[in-house]
Protein backbone atom coordinates (compact mmCIF):
# COMPACT_ATOMS: atom_id res chain seq x y z
CA UNK A 1 0.00 0.00 0.00
CA UNK A 2 1.15 3.48 -0.78
CA UNK A 3 0.86 5.98 2.00
CA UNK A 4 0.81 9.69 1.47
CA UNK A 5 0.51 11.21 -1.97
CA UNK A 6 -0.16 9.00 -4.87
CA UNK A 7 -0.13 9.54 -8.57
CA UNK A 8 -1.74 8.05 -11.60
CA UNK A 9 0.24 7.82 -14.83
CA UNK A 10 -0.87 7.89 -18.43
CA UNK A 11 -0.44 4.16 -19.11
CA UNK A 12 -2.25 3.15 -15.91
CA UNK A 13 -5.03 5.59 -16.64
CA UNK A 14 -5.67 4.00 -20.03
CA UNK A 15 -5.58 0.46 -18.61
CA UNK A 16 -8.13 1.52 -16.00
CA UNK A 17 -10.20 3.28 -18.62
CA UNK A 18 -10.36 0.13 -20.77
CA UNK A 19 -11.51 -1.97 -17.80
CA UNK A 20 -14.23 0.52 -16.94
CA UNK A 21 -15.42 0.67 -20.56
CA UNK A 22 -15.70 -3.11 -20.73
CA UNK A 23 -17.57 -3.18 -17.44
CA UNK A 24 -20.03 -0.58 -18.60
CA UNK A 25 -20.75 -2.28 -21.89
CA UNK A 26 -20.98 -5.83 -20.55
CA UNK A 27 -23.24 -4.88 -17.64
CA UNK A 28 -25.40 -2.39 -19.62
CA UNK A 29 -24.79 0.18 -16.92
CA UNK A 30 -25.45 3.89 -17.39
CA UNK A 31 -22.10 5.01 -16.10
CA UNK A 32 -19.11 3.80 -14.17
CA UNK A 33 -16.90 5.85 -11.88
CA UNK A 34 -13.68 5.24 -10.05
CA UNK A 35 -13.18 7.32 -6.90
CA UNK A 36 -10.24 7.56 -4.54
CA UNK A 37 -11.34 6.54 -1.07
CA UNK A 38 -10.67 10.02 0.23
CA UNK A 39 -13.42 11.26 -2.11
CA UNK A 40 -11.61 12.41 -5.22
CA UNK A 41 -12.87 11.38 -8.62
CA UNK A 42 -10.32 9.45 -10.69
CA UNK A 43 -12.34 8.67 -13.80
CA UNK A 44 -15.92 8.64 -14.97
CA UNK A 45 -17.21 7.07 -18.15
CA UNK A 46 -20.55 6.50 -19.79
CA UNK A 47 -23.52 8.81 -19.83
CA UNK A 48 -22.47 12.18 -18.50
CA UNK A 49 -24.26 12.09 -15.14
CA UNK A 50 -26.86 14.78 -14.57
CA UNK A 51 -25.38 15.52 -11.18
CA UNK A 52 -22.25 17.12 -9.75
CA UNK A 53 -19.65 14.33 -9.86
CA UNK A 54 -17.29 16.07 -7.45
CA UNK A 55 -19.96 16.17 -4.74
CA UNK A 56 -21.04 12.68 -5.66
CA UNK A 57 -17.47 11.42 -5.16
CA UNK A 58 -17.11 12.96 -1.74
CA UNK A 59 -20.46 11.53 -0.62
CA UNK A 60 -19.68 8.08 -2.02
CA UNK A 61 -16.40 8.02 -0.09
CA UNK A 62 -18.18 9.17 3.07
CA UNK A 63 -20.83 6.52 2.53
CA UNK A 64 -18.15 3.86 2.33
CA UNK A 65 -16.28 5.19 5.32
CA UNK A 66 -19.42 5.28 7.46
CA UNK A 67 -20.36 1.76 6.41
CA UNK A 68 -16.88 0.51 7.24
CA UNK A 69 -17.40 1.76 10.79
CA UNK A 70 -20.80 0.08 10.94
CA UNK A 71 -19.18 -3.16 9.75
CA UNK A 72 -16.61 -2.94 12.50
CA UNK A 73 -19.33 -2.46 15.09
CA UNK A 74 -21.11 -5.62 14.05
CA UNK A 75 -17.83 -7.53 14.06
CA UNK A 76 -17.13 -7.53 10.30
CA UNK A 77 -13.78 -6.47 8.86
CA UNK A 78 -15.56 -4.32 6.31
CA UNK A 79 -18.50 -4.26 3.92
CA UNK A 80 -16.64 -4.69 0.66
CA UNK A 81 -19.65 -3.80 -1.46
CA UNK A 82 -22.67 -1.56 -1.00
CA UNK A 83 -25.85 -1.48 -3.01
CA UNK A 84 -28.35 1.35 -3.05
CA UNK A 85 -31.50 0.36 -4.83
CA UNK A 86 -33.86 3.03 -6.12
CA UNK A 87 -37.12 2.97 -8.02
CA UNK A 88 -35.39 3.61 -11.35
CA UNK A 89 -31.68 4.01 -10.77
CA UNK A 90 -29.42 2.05 -8.47
CA UNK A 91 -25.83 2.17 -7.34
CA UNK A 92 -23.35 -0.61 -6.83
CA UNK A 93 -20.19 0.39 -4.94
CA UNK A 94 -17.19 -1.77 -4.28
CA UNK A 95 -13.87 -1.07 -2.54
CA UNK A 96 -10.75 -2.20 -4.39
CA UNK A 97 -7.26 -2.60 -2.96
CA UNK A 98 -8.49 -0.70 0.07
CA UNK A 99 -7.75 2.43 -1.95
CA UNK A 100 -10.35 3.13 -4.63
CA UNK A 101 -14.10 2.76 -4.93
CA UNK A 102 -15.69 1.40 -8.07
CA UNK A 103 -19.17 2.81 -8.61
CA UNK A 104 -21.66 1.47 -11.14
CA UNK A 105 -24.80 3.50 -11.84
CA UNK A 106 -27.45 1.37 -13.51
CA UNK A 107 -31.15 1.41 -14.27
CA UNK A 108 -33.86 -1.16 -14.98
CA UNK A 109 -32.35 -2.09 -18.34
CA UNK A 110 -30.05 -4.44 -16.44
CA UNK A 111 -30.06 -6.41 -13.19
CA UNK A 112 -28.13 -6.24 -9.96
CA UNK A 113 -26.96 -9.83 -10.52
CA UNK A 114 -25.34 -9.01 -13.83
CA UNK A 115 -23.81 -5.79 -12.52
CA UNK A 116 -22.38 -7.61 -9.53
CA UNK A 117 -20.91 -10.37 -11.68
CA UNK A 118 -19.26 -8.00 -14.13
CA UNK A 119 -18.13 -5.59 -11.44
CA UNK A 120 -16.37 -8.40 -9.58
CA UNK A 121 -14.50 -9.34 -12.72
CA UNK A 122 -13.57 -5.71 -13.36
CA UNK A 123 -12.54 -5.41 -9.70
CA UNK A 124 -10.02 -8.25 -10.09
CA UNK A 125 -8.54 -6.60 -13.17
CA UNK A 126 -8.37 -3.21 -11.50
CA UNK A 127 -6.68 -4.75 -8.49
CA UNK A 128 -3.93 -6.03 -10.75
CA UNK A 129 -3.39 -2.63 -12.40
CA UNK A 130 -3.46 -0.82 -9.06
CA UNK A 131 -1.04 -3.21 -7.39
CA UNK A 132 1.44 -2.67 -10.22
CA UNK A 133 0.94 1.08 -9.89
CA UNK A 134 1.50 0.98 -6.13
CA UNK A 135 4.68 -1.07 -6.60
CA UNK A 136 5.90 1.47 -9.10
CA UNK A 137 5.05 4.35 -6.76
CA UNK A 138 6.76 2.75 -3.81
CA UNK A 139 9.83 2.25 -5.93
CA UNK A 140 9.93 5.73 -7.39
CA UNK A 141 7.87 7.66 -4.90
CA UNK A 142 10.14 10.60 -4.16
CA UNK A 143 11.41 11.03 -7.69
CA UNK A 144 7.93 10.75 -9.17
CA UNK A 145 6.19 13.13 -6.84
CA UNK A 146 8.90 15.77 -6.87
CA UNK A 147 9.81 16.00 -10.53
CA UNK A 148 6.95 17.61 -12.43
CA UNK A 149 5.76 20.11 -9.86
CA UNK A 150 8.67 21.84 -8.19
CA UNK A 151 9.26 25.48 -7.30
CA UNK A 152 7.76 27.06 -10.41
CA UNK A 153 4.53 25.21 -9.87
CA UNK A 154 4.35 26.42 -6.27
CA UNK A 155 5.06 30.01 -7.28
CA UNK A 156 2.42 30.01 -9.97
CA UNK A 157 -0.08 28.32 -7.68
CA UNK A 158 0.55 30.91 -4.99
CA UNK A 159 -0.23 33.83 -7.27
CA UNK A 160 -3.37 32.05 -8.45
CA UNK A 161 -4.44 31.51 -4.84
CA UNK A 162 -3.84 35.17 -4.07
CA UNK A 163 -5.92 36.39 -6.97
CA UNK A 164 -8.83 33.96 -6.55
CA UNK A 165 -9.24 33.83 -2.81
CA UNK A 166 -9.86 37.34 -1.62
CA UNK A 167 -12.71 39.38 -0.22
CA UNK B 1 -3.03 12.32 0.61
CA UNK B 2 -3.29 14.40 -2.52
CA UNK B 3 -3.96 12.63 -5.76
CA UNK B 4 -1.95 13.62 -8.82
CA UNK B 5 -3.43 12.31 -12.04
CA UNK B 6 -0.82 12.63 -14.79
CA UNK B 7 -3.19 11.47 -17.45
CA UNK B 8 -6.02 13.92 -16.93
CA UNK B 9 -3.41 16.31 -15.47
CA UNK B 10 -5.24 17.01 -12.23
CA UNK B 11 -4.13 17.56 -8.67
CA UNK B 12 -6.62 17.21 -5.83
CA UNK B 13 -5.84 18.19 -2.24
CA UNK B 14 -7.94 17.89 0.90
CA UNK B 15 -8.06 20.54 3.62
CA UNK B 16 -10.04 19.88 6.79
CA UNK B 17 -11.43 22.56 9.13
CA UNK B 18 -11.27 21.16 12.65
CA UNK B 19 -12.35 22.60 15.98
CA UNK B 20 -14.93 22.43 18.78
CA UNK B 21 -18.68 22.69 18.25
CA UNK B 22 -19.97 26.13 17.18
CA UNK B 23 -16.48 27.57 16.72
CA UNK B 24 -17.25 28.73 13.17
CA UNK B 25 -15.97 26.03 10.82
CA UNK B 26 -19.09 25.97 8.69
CA UNK B 27 -19.20 29.79 8.78
CA UNK B 28 -15.70 29.83 7.26
CA UNK B 29 -16.85 27.65 4.38
CA UNK B 30 -20.02 29.64 3.89
CA UNK B 31 -18.05 32.85 3.64
CA UNK B 32 -15.64 31.33 1.13
CA UNK B 33 -18.56 29.98 -0.88
CA UNK B 34 -20.23 33.38 -0.97
CA UNK B 35 -17.12 35.24 -2.10
CA UNK B 36 -15.22 33.13 -4.61
CA UNK B 37 -16.13 33.43 -8.30
CA UNK B 38 -18.79 30.99 -9.40
CA UNK B 39 -16.47 29.21 -11.84
CA UNK B 40 -14.02 28.57 -9.01
CA UNK B 41 -16.37 26.84 -6.64
CA UNK B 42 -18.41 23.68 -6.89
CA UNK B 43 -21.58 22.88 -5.01
CA UNK B 44 -21.37 23.19 -1.25
CA UNK B 45 -22.74 20.18 0.54
CA UNK B 46 -23.80 20.30 4.18
CA UNK B 47 -24.87 17.19 5.97
CA UNK B 48 -26.47 18.99 8.89
CA UNK B 49 -29.23 18.43 11.41
CA UNK B 50 -32.44 20.43 11.39
CA UNK B 51 -30.79 22.72 13.89
CA UNK B 52 -28.05 23.57 11.37
CA UNK B 53 -25.42 21.72 13.34
CA UNK B 54 -23.02 19.74 11.17
CA UNK B 55 -23.88 16.07 11.41
CA UNK B 56 -21.29 14.46 9.19
CA UNK B 57 -19.42 17.12 7.24
CA UNK B 58 -19.61 20.17 5.00
CA UNK B 59 -17.86 19.91 1.69
CA UNK B 60 -16.79 22.65 -0.70
CA UNK B 61 -14.66 22.00 -3.78
CA UNK B 62 -12.57 24.89 -5.12
CA UNK B 63 -10.79 24.93 -8.43
CA UNK B 64 -7.68 27.03 -8.95
CA UNK B 65 -7.66 26.46 -12.68
CA UNK B 66 -4.69 25.33 -14.73
CA UNK B 67 -1.32 25.68 -13.08
CA UNK B 68 1.55 24.62 -15.29
CA UNK B 69 -0.83 22.37 -17.15
CA UNK B 70 -2.39 20.80 -14.04
CA UNK B 71 -6.00 21.46 -13.05
CA UNK B 72 -5.57 22.05 -9.35
CA UNK B 73 -8.42 21.58 -6.90
CA UNK B 74 -8.84 21.93 -3.19
CA UNK B 75 -11.55 20.03 -1.38
CA UNK B 76 -12.52 21.77 1.84
CA UNK B 77 -14.21 19.73 4.54
CA UNK B 78 -15.41 20.58 8.02
CA UNK B 79 -15.82 18.03 10.78
CA UNK B 80 -18.78 17.96 13.15
CA UNK B 81 -17.56 19.71 16.28
CA UNK B 82 -19.79 18.16 18.88
CA UNK B 83 -17.98 15.69 21.10
CA UNK B 84 -20.24 12.71 20.40
CA UNK B 85 -19.64 12.73 16.64
CA UNK B 86 -16.08 11.49 16.93
CA UNK B 87 -16.54 8.56 14.55
CA UNK B 88 -17.50 11.00 11.79
CA UNK B 89 -14.60 13.30 12.62
CA UNK B 90 -12.14 10.47 12.34
CA UNK B 91 -13.48 9.53 8.91
CA UNK B 92 -13.17 13.02 7.52
CA UNK B 93 -9.50 13.19 8.49
CA UNK B 94 -8.73 10.25 6.23
CA UNK B 95 -6.36 11.42 3.51
CA UNK B 96 -6.04 14.96 4.85
CA UNK B 97 -3.34 17.19 3.30
CA UNK B 98 -3.74 20.26 5.47
CA UNK B 99 -5.67 21.34 8.56
CA UNK B 100 -7.20 24.61 9.67
CA UNK B 101 -7.85 24.48 13.40
CA UNK B 102 -10.58 26.96 14.23
CA UNK B 103 -10.47 27.90 17.90
CA UNK B 104 -13.29 29.73 19.67
CA UNK B 105 -11.68 32.70 21.45
CA UNK B 106 -14.39 33.02 24.12
CA UNK B 107 -13.18 32.40 27.65
CA UNK B 108 -15.87 29.83 28.43
CA UNK B 109 -14.99 27.83 25.30
CA UNK B 110 -11.33 27.56 26.15
CA UNK B 111 -11.52 24.00 27.48
CA UNK B 112 -13.53 22.93 24.45
CA UNK B 113 -10.66 24.10 22.22
CA UNK B 114 -8.13 22.11 24.20
CA UNK B 115 -10.34 19.03 24.15
CA UNK B 116 -10.85 19.31 20.39
CA UNK B 117 -7.14 19.73 19.76
CA UNK B 118 -6.29 16.65 21.82
CA UNK B 119 -9.00 14.77 19.97
CA UNK B 120 -7.52 15.88 16.63
CA UNK B 121 -4.09 14.54 17.56
CA UNK B 122 -5.64 11.24 18.70
CA UNK B 123 -7.62 10.87 15.49
CA UNK B 124 -4.63 11.73 13.32
CA UNK B 125 -2.56 9.17 15.18
CA UNK B 126 -5.20 6.54 14.44
CA UNK B 127 -4.65 7.21 10.74
CA UNK B 128 -0.90 6.92 11.30
CA UNK B 129 -0.43 10.67 10.88
CA UNK B 130 1.32 13.20 13.08
CA UNK B 131 0.15 16.81 13.24
CA UNK B 132 3.78 17.94 12.99
CA UNK B 133 4.00 16.40 9.52
CA UNK B 134 0.86 18.06 8.15
CA UNK B 135 0.51 21.78 7.44
CA UNK B 136 -1.67 23.31 10.15
CA UNK B 137 -2.98 26.87 10.28
CA UNK B 138 -4.55 28.08 13.52
CA UNK B 139 -7.48 30.47 13.35
CA UNK B 140 -8.52 32.31 16.51
CA UNK B 141 -12.12 33.09 15.73
CA UNK B 142 -14.74 35.38 17.30
CA UNK B 143 -12.20 38.07 18.21
CA UNK B 144 -15.02 40.64 18.17
CA UNK B 145 -16.78 39.16 21.20
CA UNK B 146 -16.38 40.80 24.61
CA UNK B 147 -15.04 38.02 26.85
CA UNK B 148 -12.18 36.49 24.89
CA UNK B 149 -8.87 34.87 25.80
CA UNK B 150 -5.83 36.91 24.76
CA UNK B 151 -4.02 35.77 21.64
CA UNK B 152 -0.90 35.24 23.72
CA UNK B 153 -2.69 32.79 25.98
CA UNK B 154 -4.29 31.00 23.04
CA UNK B 155 -0.91 30.69 21.39
CA UNK B 156 0.69 29.32 24.52
CA UNK B 157 -1.98 26.75 25.23
CA UNK B 158 -3.12 25.70 21.78
CA UNK B 159 -0.12 26.23 19.55
CA UNK B 160 3.08 25.00 21.13
CA UNK B 161 4.15 23.80 17.68
CA UNK B 162 4.22 27.40 16.51
CA UNK B 163 1.97 26.88 13.50
CA UNK B 164 1.04 30.12 11.74
CA UNK B 165 -2.12 31.74 13.05
CA UNK B 166 -4.72 34.34 12.11
CA UNK B 167 -7.24 36.21 14.19
CA UNK B 168 -10.69 36.05 12.69
CA UNK B 169 -14.30 37.09 12.81
CA UNK B 170 -15.64 34.46 10.44
CA UNK B 171 -19.19 35.80 10.51
CA UNK B 172 -17.93 39.02 8.92
CA UNK B 173 -15.30 37.25 6.84
CA UNK B 174 -12.34 38.77 8.68
CA UNK B 175 -9.34 36.46 8.47
CA UNK B 176 -11.20 33.76 6.55
CA UNK B 177 -9.35 34.15 3.26
CA UNK B 178 -5.99 34.77 4.94
CA UNK B 179 -6.39 31.42 6.68
CA UNK B 180 -7.50 29.61 3.54
CA UNK B 181 -4.77 31.09 1.38
CA UNK B 182 -2.03 30.12 3.76
CA UNK B 183 -3.39 26.60 4.22
CA UNK B 184 -3.54 26.11 0.43
CA UNK B 185 -0.02 27.42 -0.05
CA UNK B 186 1.42 25.24 2.67
CA UNK B 187 -0.27 22.18 1.19
CA UNK B 188 1.07 22.95 -2.29
CA UNK B 189 4.56 23.32 -0.84
CA UNK B 190 4.39 19.76 0.41
CA UNK B 191 3.75 18.63 -3.17
CA UNK B 192 6.54 20.63 -4.74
Amino acid sequence: MVKGNWALFEEDFWSINAILQTLMRSSSARSVMLIDKTGQLINSIGEPPGFDVTSFSSLAAADFAANAQLAEMVGEKDFATLVHQGQNDSLYLSMIANRVILVVLFDRKTSLGLVRLKARRAGDELLEVLNKLFDKLQYRNEEVIATPLGAEFAAEAESEIDSLFSD
Amino acid sequence: MSLINYSSREINCKIVYYGPGLCGKTTNLQHIYSRVPQETRGKMISLATEMDRTLFFDFLPLELGQIRGFRTRFHLYTVPGQVYYNASRKLILKGVDGIVFVADSQIDRFDANVESLVNMHDNLAEHGLAAEKIPVVMQYNKRDLPRVVSVGDLERELNPQGSPFYEAVALRGTGVFDTLKLACKLVLKTLG
